[in-house]
């Protein structure tokens, strides 16, 4: 049975690696590093497009600095600049370990990490500047994209050329999850940031759909929980509770989540025939979602306790419970009249930030936390400090999130009723804006607790080594 | 077929090649052959029809000026359809008048498109007549003078630049006006 081989494939110390492959992880470090930089300086622009709900006055005479062009910036800096990269450069440590031997080349990957550099850097030039190419989540320009696309190629050959050569014939899930990645990625991308171009209307909303919706489907959530997949059963010390079970979920994941792009679009100027094959395979996600979480609950099973000094693992498992709250929300947004409501509302920024920031930024800092030391061979710079860097993350969050559901649904009610003026909705939603502006500088808190702490511990590796 | 796939890396990679594919062209390629008001621009000159009306390419002044509503990231806030929900039809009408709903072939030639997701000011889709230059002008230069509360950005360098903001203008009022739905041809300029 591949249930029992997988038990042991999972489990902690086996899979840690064959004991004479010695890992350089240099790859891994720059990309981590560099990733938690962008998560701290986009921090800074998330708190100011937040301040300016409240005070919409605020820089605002200078062009650079107009809501306009921060809000993609923190889009496409949270999503290229901090979660994928971090995501990138935990696989560049997990793939190796998993599959028993080195990395194929860690000089591509260097290449690879200055690259993505330079990607990110460009981008903040070039939407200060306002070269915005209009397309959501496609709005750097197309030379951009082609150095995307390069970056990608390299990434991917390095990780399949790992995978390629693997000791273990049996390929754990997270191996899965990473090779489903890149692979729907560069279609997804190519779709989105290519084909797009060459399409007008609702043909090129129909692509942009596409593209928006599986950026988070088929790129944030397989690699996100291929990290949840390894940090889970590591960071607990229990094996994974099924792989068959996982196999479900990565199956069924990779059949749903493609067809659901026009759920964006739930109303509007598109067949009515493609949103209603949108709402039913919206709906259809339940399924790898609930395979999913119900692995991870069950890998928990009689460990629960440890959630209490682990702080990786608390990291995990709120980001698992955020997992299964937004892909519930998902689905039930898909629904005409749930829809008819929320829709356009302030309520989807909460949705979408219990996503990327709840579940798989969570599960990304879970990774960091976990990784770090034992690739620099040292403690944690400071267990306390992690420990608050989670609580100002998950009550900033909330906050966050909870406020914007309300205000979200508030103000989606109100809409509904036309004898409301519009601009009376939008001051209804005043103190919903100021409590998400405190909830945002709670999260920033968290996150430069967070890239102190791990800054901090790479500084002081030498002076701080394991016992062990 | 989950056991062979479990240490099959060729068969791993077709098979989720394969379900991609599946629903990919479905759900992108396939619509716009299917359904062909996607690409054909509005036209209609039957009043028992709907709305009477006929999509005109945009001029190089209104291209300029959505471009710049491109570059200063309005999208972010506004959307530009009137989607099938009564109260979309009542708030983007005007004077009790219901404004058409979207359609598909009222787009074809917006590159990029301009749909939106978020509301965070109203839907501009049937935008065009409804204020006249000077509103625009002092709108931008600060929301707040014209609508206390607002929380739109001030765009003073749009206001202090005649010919972006001309263009822009001029592109606003293009919003909606493919189909001409007002009584009276009741549009300001
Ligand atoms: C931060 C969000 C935001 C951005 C960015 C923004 N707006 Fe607005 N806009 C609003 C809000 C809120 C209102 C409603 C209050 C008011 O009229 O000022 C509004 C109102 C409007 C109106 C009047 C609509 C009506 O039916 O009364 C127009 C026209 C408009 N905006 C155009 C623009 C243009 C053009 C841009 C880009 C140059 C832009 N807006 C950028 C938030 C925004």
């Amino acid at each position: 049975m591949p249930e029992d081989t997988s038990r042991v494939q999972a489990s902690p110390s086996i899979s840690a690696g064959g004991a004479a492959v010695v890992h350089e992880d240099t790859t891994a470090k720059w990309f981590l590093i560099s990733s938690i930089a962008y998560f701290f300086i986009v921090g800074i622009i998330a708190v100011t497009i937040a301040a300016k709900f409240v005070w919409p006055q605020l820089l605002g005479t200078v062009q650079y600095l107009t809501y306009g062009r921060l809000r993609p910036l923190h889009v496409n800096g949270m999503l290229f600049g901090w979660l994928l990269a971090a995501d990138m450069g935990l696989a560049f440590y997990l793939i190796p370990r998993l599959c028993g031997v080195k990395l194929w080349s860690e000089k591509l990957g260097v290449a690879t990490a200055a690259l993505w550099n330079v990607i990110v850097l460009g981008a903040v030039v070039m939407l200060l500047m306002g070269y915005n190419q209009g397309l959501e989540y496609a709005e750097l320009p197309t030379w951009e994209d082609v150095l995307v696309v390069i970056a990608w190629i390299m990434f991917g050959l390095n990780i399949f050329m790992t995978i390629a050569s693997r000791k273990y014939d049996q390929m754990y899930v997270s191996i899965w999850y990473i090779m489903g990645t890149i692979l729907w990625t560069a279609f997804v991308y190519l779709t989105g940031n290519f084909a797009v171009l060459f399409a007008t209307g609702v043909n090129q909303a129909n692509l942009n759909w596409m593209y928006v919706h599986n950026a988070v489907g088929l790129i944030f959530t397989p690699i996100g929980l291929a990290l949840a997949y390894y940090y889970i059963p590591k960071a607990s010390n229990s094996p994974l509770h099924s792989h068959k079970l996982s196999m479900i979920g990565f199956w069924s994941l990779a059949f749903v989540y493609v067809w659901t792009g026009a759920h964006h679009m739930l109303h509007g100027p598109i067949s009515q025939w493609l949103q209603t094959i949108s709402i039913a395979f919206s709906v259809m996600l339940l399924i790898p979602v609930w395979a999913v979480v119900y692995n991870f609950f069950a890998t928990m099973q009689g460990q629960w306790h440890q959630l209490r000094e682990n702080v990786p693992l608390k990291f995990l498992m709120s980001g698992v419970v955020f997992y299964l709250l937004t892909c519930f929300q998902g689905p039930m947004h898909s629904l005409r009249t749930v829809n008819a409501i929320v829709s356009k509302t302030d309520w989807i920024p909460g949705h979408a930030h219990m996503a990327v920031l709840g579940a798989f930024s969570f599960f990304a800092i879970a990774g960091t936390y976990y990784t770090v030391p034992r690739m620099f061979k040292c403690k944690l710079f400071s267990d306390t400090l992690a420990n608050w860097s989670f609580w100002f993350l998950m009550v900033g969050g909330l906050g966050f999130f909870v406020t914007l559901w309300l205000g979200g649904f508030w103000q989606g009610w109100q809409w509904n009723n036309v004898s409301i003026p519009f601009i009376d909705t939008v001051k209804a939603l005043q103190p919903v804006w100021l409590v998400r502006f405190f909830s945002g500088i709670l999260m920033f808190t968290g996150i430069v607790s967070f890239a102190y702490n791990i800054l901090a511990t790479i500084v002081g590796a030498k002076d701080n080594p394991e016992a062990a | 077929m989950l056991r062979k796939a479990d240490s099959n890396f060729a068969f791993a990679v077709g098979a989720a090649l394969l379900f991609f594919f599946i629903g990919g062209i479905l759900t992108t390629v396939v619509p716009p052959l299917v359904d062909k008001s996607w690409s054909k621009p509005f036209e209609n000159s039957d009043p028992s029809q709907g709305a009477t009306g006929k999509l005109v390419a945009y001029t190089e002044r209104q291209l300029k000026g959505r471009a710049i509503y491109v570059r200063e990231g309005c999208w972010y806030c506004h959307t530009q359809q009137t989607r099938t929900l009564l109260a979309d039809t009542v708030r983007s009408g005007w004077k009790g008048v219901r404004s058409p709903i979207s359609t598909p072939d009222e787009f074809v030639y917006d590159y990029p498109h301009m749909f939106g997701t978020k509301r965070t000011g109203p839907d501009l889709s049937r935008v065009g007549g409804k204020y006249d230059t000077q509103w625009h002008r002092t709108h931008f230069r600060n929301p707040r003078d014209l609508v206390p509360g607002s929380i739109m950005p001030p765009f003073p360098w749009i206001v202090e630049n005649p010919e972006e903001f001309t263009a822009l203008v001029d592109y606003i009022q293009t919003l909606g006006r493919a189909k001409n739905w007002r009584p009276n041809g009741d549009y300001e300029k």
